[in-house]
């Protein structure tokens, strides 16, 4: 009989089986080809929102990261879970392979009846993943169009090839060491009913009595499949990871972003300005959620300044906490290169830099009285610092190499950069610098606008008053709260969007855990059903495939988890943000996701038993 | 005076294999009483192994009634059935079926683990078993490092552990050595002294003859019964 025949034989008389296994193995590749295409969707979504002129590049890399991470992560669980289904049902095959053995079969051509089986099993079950992955993706973007966001199809067919390949090759190398042991396995040992594969005779750790017979009979029957369920646990694990990365993460992140945007614009800020000026302020701001062309305008204008006793007097009315009197305008910086130690000689030293230009927005500021409480990579400038300046993200990420190993040129004038912040203002094109410093370089005194942090408690009586205070001068009055929201609002949309990634992570991570628990019950059927003729109850056998599915959960929950938030807070997000409320929710959400990968073990346990003890106990 | 342990009326088993049905058995009646020993003998699928999975509760009978220990065990469900066979019945395979992730001395807890026995009296019960099988040594030996005569003597003192008043075996000595199969008989033997019910499914002269009845069965009917 040939290779093909006796496998497509093979694989159609145990049809329960085959259609288990291929079911598990669609569900895996299809799930993570559409979280890689999806992530990579994502990836350009993102992309194209940086190119576009909204979203800083500061804030980009942060989405960036994460969905390259979670992207990675999905594969990587992709192929290890798909590996571990082909193992599951090839170390079944071990009595067969006993059988051919002792009829005198040679073990090369029981190597290449299985090794055909193996790839008709993984080919079959790629291809149906690929074509459910792709057209789960088209509902989704439909899906996600459907309900408001504005996503593009973007099927990426390198990703799609990578995928299947990476897919198959895995599998094949996995599904193939299973099928090597057992033909290596002596007739005698396969043939006999208690032989499994990868099992162990080693006692493990004695079970504590008081844990319980359901306890002990799950511990014990853990401990002995060793191999299987180490294997399980990895599995679970590397899941978990992704889970925890993509909820822990997603949900720090969003508040981390948000908790920037609110930190770099400030809450409870009024701002005071010709109203040219501050229109101008408020697209500049804009532009990271809403890119708008701009006319030119002269910042400069004599009817947009602001004297000195104006913020003076808006500086004493009651509520008002601070004011930062600014002055804002538009030009072109300069890179000035720098000089940095040699990484490959640390000897010597190399000039790093290109002369780029750039327009950016120049803000002269009072150190002391800024609003603002950017996250800064760097430091402040302070009192006394009147040569060094802090830049946006975004101009330092696309104009300096290492932008504080570098200088800045402004107005003629060469400043340090001591400070990379996070700002949505102008995209994160700008520049802060000492207003003695820029009034010097302008030759010119005065503000063109104004900054109150004001007591939210009092609002409307303090708009009032400095309502009253202006209201002979042409100057008006804008919150800036709105603007922030509308921010936070552009921020929770992306994240929504991006935490489809976990959702459909979760999803496949259960329906794993079932396939898994399926082949794995179907392998100890008899076992049960020896069980349930001595007298256990249906009910103690359900608890004895719970009480597996919880040690297994609990175990890779354990690892999955710590590994998950350490990715998350080491790599994934630079000074995370994390609220109690958050915190709980994190909790929360993980919590319900390891009772889902518990609860999803209750199905293949009343599969279990459902079957009669008689064909449980002479299943073989 | 005399008490029916097992009454099977009409008794009758269908198995469906595809399109294709097989009675196993068909119309038997059979009674045994308290202390018997029964064997049942005939050729390979003759109804052997049903009749014993229907008189364990293990089965329900596809119509006619099977009482057992007074209980009409097509009429129960499976929760039901369950503490019936850990109450009152010991189970002895052919093929052992031990547990194979649970140790020799687990395995003969098991039982008496489900009936909920304290954990003291379980443990010098399983003792005392392995004992006087004389496998004090290996208690701690899983099945797969069993010998097939050991193997079988964990069965025996699995399905004695909660001293069932029934003992049903298909077949104990089916996958012996002689000498393996002497010792089986020697079990059975003992266990006939101490009056307790077993029937026993097998093709084993030693075994024929020490029973107080030896049922043939054929075709899923008694043909007849030497005494």
């Amino acid at each position: 009989m040939s290779e093909i025949s006796f496998s497509i034989k093979d694989l159609t008389r145990r049809k329960f089986q085959t259609a288990l296994t291929i079911l598990g193995l669609t569900i895996c590749a299809s799930a993570t080809l559409f979280l890689v295409i999806f992530g990579n969707n994502l990836g350009f979504e993102i992309a194209f929102l940086t190119i576009g002129g909204r979203l800083t590049s500061g804030f980009s890399n942060i989405f960036f990261r994460f969905v390259i991470v979670v992207s990675l992560l999905n594969i990587f669980a992709g192929a290890f879970i798909t590996s571990f289904l082909v193992y599951m049902a090839m170390s079944e095959r071990v009595r067969d392979i006993g059988v051919m053995k002792a009829a005198g079969c040679l073990s090369g051509s029981i190597l290449g009846y299985f090794i055909t089986e193996l790839s008709i099993l993984v080919f079959l079950s790629c291809i149906a993943g690929t074509v459910l992955g792709i057209g789960i993706y088209y509902f989704s973007i439909n899906f996600l169009n459907f309900l408001g966001f504005s996503v593009s199809q973007v099927l990426s067919s390198w990703a799609v090839l990578l995928t299947f390949l990476v897919l198959v090759f895995v599998s094949h190398v996995f599904g193939v060491l299973p099928i090597i042991k057992a033909a290596k396995v002596k007739p005698a040992e396969a043939l006999s009913p208690l032989y499994s594969l990868g099992t162990t005779f080693k006692l493990g750790k004695s079970v504590p009595s008081k844990l319980g017979f359901t306890f002990k009979v799950a511990y014990r029957h853990l401990v002995r499949r060793k191999f299987a369920t180490r294997q399980a646990i990895v599995c679970l694990a590397v899941v978990l990871t992704l889970t925890t990365v993509t909820i822990a993460g997603g949900m720090i992140a969003n508040q981390t972003t948000t908790n920037y945007v609110e930190r770099a614009i400030g809450r409870d800020i009024v701002l005071v300005g010709h109203p040219n000026l501050t229109g101008r302020y408020v697209n500049l701001l804009s532009q990271f959620f809403e890119a708008k062309e701009m006319e030119s305008i002269n910042y400069l204008d004599p009817d947009f300044l602001i004297s000195e006793s104006v913020a003076s007097t808006l500086s004493n009315i009651s509520g008002v906490r601070k004011v930062d009197s600014r002055i804002v305008l538009e030009a072109s910086v300069l890179e000035i290169p720098g000089i940095i130690p040699d990484p490959n000689d640390p000897k010597e030293t190399i000039i790093i830099g290109d002369s780029r230009s750039d327009k950016a927005l120049i803000l002269g500021v009072k150190p002391e009285l800024v609003v603002n409480e950017w996250l800064i990579m760097g430091r402040v400038f302070g009192k006394d610092d009147q040569k060094s300046t802090i830049i946006g993200d975004s101009l330092a990420l696309e104009m300096f190499d290492d932008a504080q190993n570098q200088s800045i040129k402004v107005f003629e004038e060469i400043f340090d950069i001591v400070g990379v912040c996070l700002d949505p203002l102008n995209n994160g094109k700008v520049v802060y610098m000492p207003l003695n410093a820029l009034s010097t370089e302008l030759g010119q005194s005065g503000y063109n606008l104004l900054f109150l942090k004001i007591d939210p408690s009092k609002r409307l009586q303090i708009l009032a008053e400095i309502e009253n205070e202006l209201s002979d001068k042409s100057l008006e009055i804008v919150e800036l709260n709105e603007t922030l929201d509308k921010h936070v609002k552009f921020l929770n949309n992306i994240w929504s969007l991006v935490m489809f990634l976990p959702l459909f992570s979760l999803v496949t991570a259960t329906l794993c855990l079932l396939s898994y628990l399926m082949l794995s019950i179907a392998g100890q059927q008899r076992e049960f059903g020896i069980m349930r003729a001595l007298g256990a109850k249906p009910r103690s056998i359900m608890k004895i495939v719970f009480t597996q599915a919880l040690l297994i959960t609990l175990v890779s929950g354990a690892i999955g988890i710590s590994v998950g938030l350490f990715v998350t807070f080491a790599f994934l997000i630079p000074e995370p943000i994390v609220s109690q409320y958050t915190l709980f929710s994190v909790a929360g959400w993980l919590l319900l996701a390891l009772s889902l990968f518990c609860l999803s073990s209750l199905y293949p346990a009343m599969k279990a038993v459902k079957k009669s003890v008689v064909n449980a106990l002479y299943s073989v | 005076m005399k008490k029916t342990v097992v009454l099977a009326s009409s008794l009758c088993k269908q198995y469906q294999i595809g399109d294709l049905t097989i009675e196993a058995l068909k119309n038997l009646d059979l009674e045994v009483e308290k202390g018997e020993f029964v064997s049942i003998y005939g050729p390979s699928g003759a109804g052997k192994t049903s009749l014993l999975n229907l008189i364990g509760g293990l089965d329900k009978p596809t119509s006619g009634k099977i009482v057992v220990f007074g209980h009409d065990l097509g009429t129960y469900d499976e929760d039901f059935l369950a503490t019936f066979r850990c109450a009152y019945v010991g189970f002895v395979f052919q093929s052992y079926n031990l547990i194979s992730t649970l140790t020799a001395i687990e395995n003969v807890a098991f039982a008496v683990e489900l009936a909920g026995w304290p954990r003291e009296r379980i443990e010098k019960r399983s003792e005392n078993l392995l004992k006087l099988f004389s496998l004090e040594h290996r208690a701690n030996h899983f099945p797969a490092q069993l010998s097939g005569g050991e193997q079988q003597r964990v069965a025996f003192a699995r399905a004695l552990a909660n001293n069932p008043p029934l003992l049903l075996a298909d077949e104990p000595t089916g996958n012996l050595d002689v000498e393996t199969g002497f010792e089986i008989v020697r079990i059975l033997e003992k266990m006939k002294v101490e009056g307790k019910t077993v029937i026993v499914a097998t093709h084993d002269e030693r075994i024929l003859e020490l029973a107080n009845r030896a049922l043939r069965i054929h075709d899923g009917r008694i043909m007849g019964t030497n005494e």
